[in-house]
C-alpha cells in the first residue's frame, strides 16, 4: 500500500519541475526507475498514480513508464560481481556475506516526456 | 520534448529523517524503530523491557503508531513514560510510519529529560521498510508462529534491521517451526544481523534484549 503515497510523492516531485522550469505543456510520459529490492508493484503503483493524476490538469493525460533494476551485488572479498535472482545475499562464488549492493535499491523519477 | 528530472521519490522524508537523527544528536537521544506484522509483540515487548531499562536509570519514551485504537498507548502509559500517539485515519490507516509523523511526535516530548525512545511502528512487514523514520536503530520482532520462510519473503524488511528478535519462543513445543532455519534464513537476507531469542510473554531472555539495548543507548 505503500505505492498510494509513492505515486503521491511522483506527482509532487513533477509538478515542483514544471512550477520551477515553468512549463505549461502538459506530460505525456513519467519515467520512473525502481530497484527490485524496493518492493514496489508497478501495477498497484500504476493504478495509485492514474487515480491520483486526474486530480492534476498538466498531468492528467501522462503514463508512468516504469524501469525496473535488478539487484547486482559485488563481493568485496573475490570481487564476483552477479544479479541476485533469489533472496540469498550472500556471493555465489566464495559465499562470502561481505557483499555490496551496486544497483537494485533505486526509487526516482529520471525524466519526463512533455506532449507536443 | 524530454526533461531530466533525477529526483529520488523519497527524498522528502528522507530529508527530514535526517533531521530527526539532528535533533536527537543534539539531545543525546537514541531512537529506536521496531517493526514486525500484526501481533507478533512489538508492544509486549515494550511491556517487559521498559520497567528493565528504567531500573537503569534509563529515561525512556514511546511513539506509537497503532491504527485507530489508544489500547498500545495505554498499555505503555501504565510506565508513566511519556507517551505520543500517532493515529493513522480511522478505517483506511496508513501502512507505516514516515518521518513527517515522527517529528512532530518528537517534538511533544522533553528531549533533554530522554535518553531512549522507542517508535512502535504499525504492524506491517512491508511498507514500514520503506520508510526512512530517522531512528538511529532498526529492530524487526519475528514471532516463531509466523513461519520460517518470512525472511525471505520480506527481504527488504530484514536488510533495514540490524537487530532481528525473534519472539514467542515459549511456543516451540507446540510448533513443528525450525528456530535455527529461522535464523539461517535472516542471515541469508543480512548476514550480520544480531538476532536475540525471547519470549515476551514469560519474560525468557529478555535481560539479553535489554543488554543488547544499553549498548546500543551507551549510557
Amino acid at each position: 500500500m505503500h505505492e498510494l503515497q509513492i505515486a503521491q510523492n511522483i506527482i509532487i516531485i513533477v509538478n515542483e519541475e514544471l512550477v520551477r522550469r515553468q512549463v505549461r505543456k502538459k506530460v505525456r510520459e513519467i519515467a520512473l526507475v525502481i530497484g527490485q529490492m524496493r518492493a514496489i508493484i508497478p501495477e498497484t503503483l500504476r493504478f495509485s498514480f492514474n487515480i491520483q493524476k486526474k486530480r492534476h490538469t498538466q498531468l492528467e493525460e501522462s503514463e508512468l513508464l516504469i524501469r525496473e533494476n535488478d539487484i547486482v551485488v559485488k563481493c568485496n572479498d573475490c570481487q564476483h560481481q552477479f544479479k541476485i535472482q533469489e533472496p540469498q545475499f550472500y556471493c555465489q562464488k566464495c559465499h562470502s556475506a561481505n557483499i555490496e549492493i551496486l544497483s537494485g535499491n533505486e526509487l526516482y523519477v529520471d525524466s519526463i516526456e512533455l506532449a507536443d | 520534448m524530454k526533461i531530466q528530472i533525477v529526483r529520488d521519490v523519497l527524498e522528502a522524508n528522507d530529508q527530514l529523517a535526517d533531521q530527526i537523527r539532528e535533533l536527537s544528536k543534539t539531545h543525546h537521544v537514541t531512537l529506536i524503530n521496531i517493526m514486525s506484522s500484526p501481533g507478533s509483540g512489538k508492544t509486549s515487548l515494550l511491556e517487559q523491557v521498559i520497567p528493565v531499562l528504567q531500573s537503569y536509570a534509563l529515561r525512556i519514551g514511546v511513539i506509537e503508531g497503532d491504527i485507530t485504537t489508544t489500547a498500545d498507548a495505554e498499555r505503555i502509559a501504565r510506565f508513566e513514560i511519556p507517551v505520543s500517539q500517532i493515529n493513522t485515519e480511522p478505517f483506511g490507516g496508513d501502512c507505516h510510519l514516515g518521518s513527517e509523523v515522527i517529528m512532530p511526535a518528537l517534538q511533544q516530548f522533553d528531549l533533554n529529560g530522554l535518553d531512549l525512545v522507542f517508535i512502535e511502528n504499525v504492524g506491517n512487514l512491508v511498507c514500514p521498510a520503506e520508510f526512512d523514520t530517522g531512528a538511529n536503530h532498526n529492530f524487526v520482532i519475528i514471532s516463531i508462529t509466523e513461519g520460517e520462510d518470512k525472511p525471505l519473503k520480506y527481504p527488504l524488511m530484514f536488510r533495514v534491521c540490524n537487530t532481528a528478535i525473534i519472539n514467542k519462543i515459549d511456543l516451540q513445543p507446540y510448533l513443528e517451526l525450525d528456530v535455527g532455519i529461522l535464523e539461517k534464513n535472516i542471515h541469508q537476507i543480512h548476514p550480520d544481523s544480531r538476532i536475540l531469542k525471547c519470549s515476551a510473554k514469560s519474560g525468557e531472555n529478555i535481560d539479553q534484549v535489554v543488554d543488547h539495548i544499553r549498548k546500543l543507548v551507551n549510557k
